[in-house]
This record gives C-alpha cells, structure tokens and sequence, in this order.
C-alpha cells in the first residue's frame, strides 16, 4: 500500500513538475495554455543539437499590412537565434493547394521543426500528418486545423476578439440600438468566427444590425461600403468593424459627411490609435497581434531545446482602453504597424519610419 | 487515314516541329527554361533530386497539366475558357457533400458537361464573346460553388483521395493520371477528326477568315461547342485531383488556375488567336510553372521574392516568342 501511494505521490510530482516547467515557457504576453482539453508535450520530446533548420508555411504574406508584419515578427525572432541556420518561410498567397505544395517542399527539405499558418481549417492536415509521420514536430498558429496532430498550436480567439467588440457596443448603447457591421473576407474562418463571437455578445439584446457587409479587412473596400451605408440610412448607433483599416475608413466617411461618430470597434493599429486619440470617439481595441509569428518560432526553439510544452495555448486579451492606445501610439512611425509587436526599433523605423 | 497529315492547311509546310510555320507553336522556349531550372536546381539544391521531391513535383504539376490541356483544346480554336477555375472550386465542393462517391463523381462531370454546353451555346448560338461567356460563367459557377460551400471544409470521399494520393505497386497515382490526360489529351487534339476540326477552325480564325472551316464543310458549331464541353470536363477532372489532394471542398481553391492556365498553353507555343499549337507545349508550360515554385521553394528564395522572381522568368520566357506568333 505504502508503494502505491509513494508511486501516485511521485508520478503527480512528476505531472506537476512537468505541467510547472511548460508553463514557465513565456511565449507571448497573453498567450496561456489552454485551461481545458490541454495535455504536455514532454521535455526532450524533440530536443536537437543546434544549427537548426525551421521551416513556415505563411497562410498569405500580402494580404494587408496586418500579415505581412506577421513575416517579419516571424523572420525577426528567427534571424535573432545564432541557433537556426535556415529559416524558411514560404507564403501560401492564400490558395489552399499552394499551401499543400509548400508544406511538401518544406517536408522535403528535412526540416527540425515545421510551423503552419493555416490557409483553412483542411488546408494543412495533410501536411501536418506527413510531417508528424516523419517525425517532424509541427507548430500551428493562427488559424485551427482539423487535424489535431499536431505537436503545438498557439490559436489567437477569433469569437473572443469579436466578443470583446460586440460587449463593448451592448454596454455602449444600454442593450438597444441600431448597428452597421462591416466583416472582413467572405468564407474566411476568422471572419465567421469573429462574428459569432458578435452573435454571441448579441444575444438577448435589443440591438437590431441594419447594415452589414464585407470589406475584407482592407480601407478602401471599407470606405465604400460606409459611404454606402451611410446614403442608404445614416441613422446608426454603434459600428462593430472587424479590423481597423475599416474602422479608420470609416471614421472618414462620417467625417467628411460631417455625422457624429457613434461608438466604433478598432484594432491595435498604429493609424487608427492616431486617429481615434485626435478625435476621441467612443472605441475599444481587439487586441491581435501579428507577433503570434514570432510566439510559433519561440516554440518551436523550445521544443528543440527540449523544453516541456503544453499542447494548446490561447491568446485571448481583454480589449484596450484609448489609455492604454496611447501608451504604444507612435507618431514617428506609419499607419502600418500593428501594436503590440516585438520587432526591434532600429526594424520598426527600418520598415514603418516616416 | 493519317490524321497527321490532315493537319497541314494549305500553303504551309508539312507538320514542322521547330521553325517559323510549326503547327506546334514554339514549344522550344519553354523546354530550354526547363532544361536551364532543372540544371540550375540540380547545382544549388540538395534535395530537388529526390523521388520524394520528383512525386511532389509531379502531384503539384498535375492540376494545372490538366486544366491546360482543356484549355488548349477551346484555345486553338481562338476561344479561351475562363470558367475553369469556378469549375475545379465547384468539384471540389461537390465531392465534400455528404454522399456516396457513386453518385457525387457523375454528378461533378454531369455538371461540367452542363457548363461546357452552356458556354458552347452562348458562344455559338448566342454569339457571345468567349471571354464574356465564360467570365459570366465564371461568376455564376463560383456562386454555386460558394452556395454549396460557403467555407472551405468537409471531407472528400476515401475513394477520392485513395485515386490520387496511393499508389500501385509502388508507383504513385499521379503517374497514372499523367498517363490518362496526356493519351487523352493526345487523341483529342491530334488523332482524332474532331482535333483536325479544331485546328481549322481556329486557324481560319487567325487568318482573319472565320467561315474558312465553315465553307469547308466542317460542322464548326458544333465543334466549339463540343470543346467547350471537353474544357469543363478536364477542369472537372483536375477539380477532382486537387480535391484529393487537399481532401475537402474549397469554393476558392480554383481561382488561379484560369489565368494559371492560359499563361501555361501560351508559354507552350500555342497561339491565343487559333490554329497553332501542341499538346506537348502546354504540358511543357505547366510543368515549368509548377518547376518553378518548387525550385523557388527549395532553392529558399525569399516569400516577399518569389512572385517577383517568377514574374521576371514568366516574362523572358515570353519575351523569348513574339507577340504576334502568340497572337497577343
């Protein structure tokens, strides 16, 4: 009997020590493990003699200036690690049987470790099994795979972000009101995910969506689709944007048709905190930031240091206040940075100086 | 009779492979970039000369190698079918319904026969313009496409996949693929009456001369309209390759290969104004598209590079043909 209980003791020490030192691994300010459904990859799983060889599939470089800070976030925290000699980085341009070929190409190459930015929820699974049947560990973020495989992922919580959106709204406007939604790319899962996260902050209220339409994350699709709100009814009162190019876009809008600004949702960038700190309207920020990227290279180091690893982590952050916007506002920087960000300055000034 | 020889219009000379007056198109431009990548690639790469990177090149190459091939078939006509893409999204959103494999492959080519005799119409009967018919039907399809998968997802059937990621003693699906379209393609365009039908008519065309297969006798109506049908249908099969490949539906995923494919029959030497071409360009001008990201890729060109890169090489290669001979 004593056996047994000095067995249970050790092998609960044993979880305990192993659950203590994966989460003593920061990948990213906000990134947590996953309280529920979690599980470890253990220490030394995959531990490998450096020089190491990463390579990334990137779901879409060009996209907007949200993803392509994500390359350089991801290539930042990749050129700083003497450790990695290759760091390979395709860019899936959004085509899901790009990102099939790539990920072979990468398989190809006998990487240590792959990272997957998933174009869709299908696109990767393949490559995924590929690579974990050829022992290859697999890092996914940003974006969720069916194929649960994988060794790592790091998912930043679509529904949170645009529950943390709709809230705001529902305590600005008392639980009633009318709104316009502006959603980002049709078919996209963060688009659909973020707006079932507005669903959800919806329910139960008196809040009625008048308008709503795509504007696939970019300002001048925005501005024309509040410039046609706006003819086709003006009476608004909150806007729920799902990224902030729209949100500045349409700021100006009603700017220049010389409306109020109702309260409207944001996003932590650089553009839009300067606007919205000038005119001081109603806001909250969604925090996303594009140096999830460089969270994925951090655990695949860890894991090729050796280091133990919780299987899931979220990246769920409360929204921002125009406080807290200014603290990381920089005037001496372009409207295409996107905060919070770990590039280096002498990168940032590289990339977004004026 | 020799189809071979039925294919000389008069006042050319006979079935030239290189040379200003080939009915093959200059093929050799897009041979000479092959042969230079693939030398390039075999000094600077470790791992391009790999069977597992020779099947990944050959999986990757496979839908557009038969998507142009369709394309090749309107285009030698001096048509072009921009609806192909819409078509392969529409497979594959078809092939993720839930559904028996025996009903839901009828079904996709079922569809694209339908697509392709719509097209046909339009063009024939209607007297639309084939880029505006098939844009339009590049629209409509893609609606349905999105209707019936508004997200890419689902699953595909076993059968599907098995057909194009296994193997057969040994010897991956793909290659049996290549086998079929190309003798397909092969005895569509060039032995077969209904090919000499197509390189009349397109040639007439291209002389500026549109009725010339007409007085001819030749049914030419029914010919566009039968190509047409053909070019959904090889969409449709390599709508049902990349369906296996990424193994659910996807109501985007064919949205390159319209312009994808085009680019890869013209860098093969046919002409878009009609009359002049070969298979064996455009299955040279795909290959080298797919040779050229795979190079990109291993070769560990820079993301932010590569669409410039591939832009540049693109552009040599059909710098290397003259506009006119491309009939652009």
């Amino acid at each position: 009997m004593t056996t047994i209980r000095l067995t249970t003791l050790s092998v609960c020490a044993a979880l305990l020590a192993s659950s203590a030192l994966a989460q003593d691994v920061n990948l990213m300010d906000g990134v947590e493990p996953r309280p529920e459904g979690n599980s470890i990859v253990e220490a030394g799983a995959f531990q490998t003699e450096a020089p190491w060889t990463i390579a990334m599939s990137h779901f879409g470089v060009n996209a907007n200036t949200w993803t392509v800070q994500t390359a350089h976030e991801a290539k930042g925290i990749a050129d700083g690690d003497a450790r990695i000699e290759n760091f390979i980085m395709l860019d899936a341009n959004f085509d899901q049987a790009k990102q099939v070929a790539d990920i072979e190409d990468l398989i190809a190459q006998d990487p240590d470790v792959l990272i997957v930015m998933p174009v869709t929820p299908t696109s990767a699974d393949a490559g995924i099994q590929m690579a974990i049947d050829a022992g290859i560990p697999v890092v996914v973020h940003t974006g969720r795979t069916e194929n649960q495989n994988f060794t790592v992922d790091i998912q930043g919580g679509a529904e949170n972000f645009g529950r943390v959106m709709g809230d705001f709204l529902v305590e600005q406007l008392g639980g009633e009101g009318k709104i316009w939604v502006l959603r980002g790319l049709p078919s996209h899962p963060e688009d659909i995910n973020r707006y079932n996260g507005l669903m959800q902050a919806l329910e139960g209220t008196n809040i009625d969506i008048t308008q709503e339409d795509y504007g696939n994350w970019v300002y001048d699709l925005g501005k024309s689709l509040c410039e046609t709100f706006y003819l086709n009814d003006p009476q608004v009162d909150a806007i729920w944007s799902s990224g902030a190019d729209m949100t500045r876009a349409c700021v100006d809008v009603l700017t220049e048709f010389g409306a109020d600004i109702p309260p409207i949702t944001g996003e932590g960038n650089n553009g839009f905190f300067g606007q919205w700190l000038e005119l001081g309207y109603p806001s909250i920020v969604a925090e996303y930031s594009p140096s999830q990227a460089a969270a994925g290279v951090r655990a695949a180091v860890a894991l090729l240091e050796g280091e133990a690893l919780h299987k899931h982590y979220i990246y769920e952050p409360e929204g921002w206040n125009a406080e807290k916007a200014a603290e990381y506002y920089r005037d001496d920087l372009s409207a295409n940075v996107w905060w919070p960000t770990e590039l280096p300055e002498e990168t940032l000034q590289e990339l977004y100086g004026n | 009779m020799s189809t071979s020889k039925t294919h000389n219009l008069p006042g050319t000379k006979p079935n030239r492979w290189l040379g200003k007056n080939s009915r093959q198109g200059n093929w050799w431009a897009a041979l000479l970039l092959i042969v230079t990548t693939v030398l390039i690639l075999l000094a600077t790469t470790d791992d391009f000369a790999t069977p597992q990177n020779a099947n990944n090149l050959l999986a990757q190459a496979m839908p557009l190698i038969i998507v142009a091939i369709g394309q090749m078939i309107v285009i030698v006509l001096a048509g072009m079918d921009l609806s192909v893409g819409s078509v392969m999204s529409l497979t594959t959103a078809i092939l993720a319904l839930d559904g028996s494999p025996l009903v839901l492959i009828p079904l996709v080519f079922l569809a694209a026969v339908l697509i392709g005799i719509v097209n046909g119409v339009a063009i024939v009967r209607l007297n639309v313009h084939p880029i505006i018919a098939t844009l339009s039907m590049q629209f409509i399809v893609l609606g349905i496409a999105q209707i019936l998968r508004p997200v890419a997802g689902g699953s595909v059937p076993d059968l599907v996949v098995s057909l194009v990621t296994g193997s057969v003693f040994g010897v991956p699906a793909p290659v049996f693929w290549a086998i079929f379209v190309v003798a397909l393609g092969w005895k569509i365009l060039h032995g077969s009456r209904f090919g000499l039908y197509l390189f009349a008519i397109g040639g007439g065309v291209a002389s500026g001369q549109d009725d010339t297969a007409h007085n001819f006798g030749l049914k030419d109506g029914r010919s566009i309209i039968i190509a047409y049908v053909f070019s959904a249908l090889f969409a449709a099969l390599a709508g049902t390759f990349i369906a296996g490949r990424i193994a659910s539906g996807d109501p985007g995923v064919g949205s390159q290969f319209a312009l994808d494919s085009i680019t890869a029959v013209a860098i093969g030497g046919t002409q878009l104004s009609g009359g002049v071409g070969g298979l064996h360009g455009s299955i040279l001008g795909a290959v080298l598209m797919a040779l050229l990201a795979n190079g990109m890729n291993l070769a560990g060109l820079s993301a932010f590079l590569q669409g410039a890169i591939k832009g540049v090489i693109l552009l040599l290669v059909v710098a290397m043909q003259s506009r006119k001979k491309m009939g652009l």
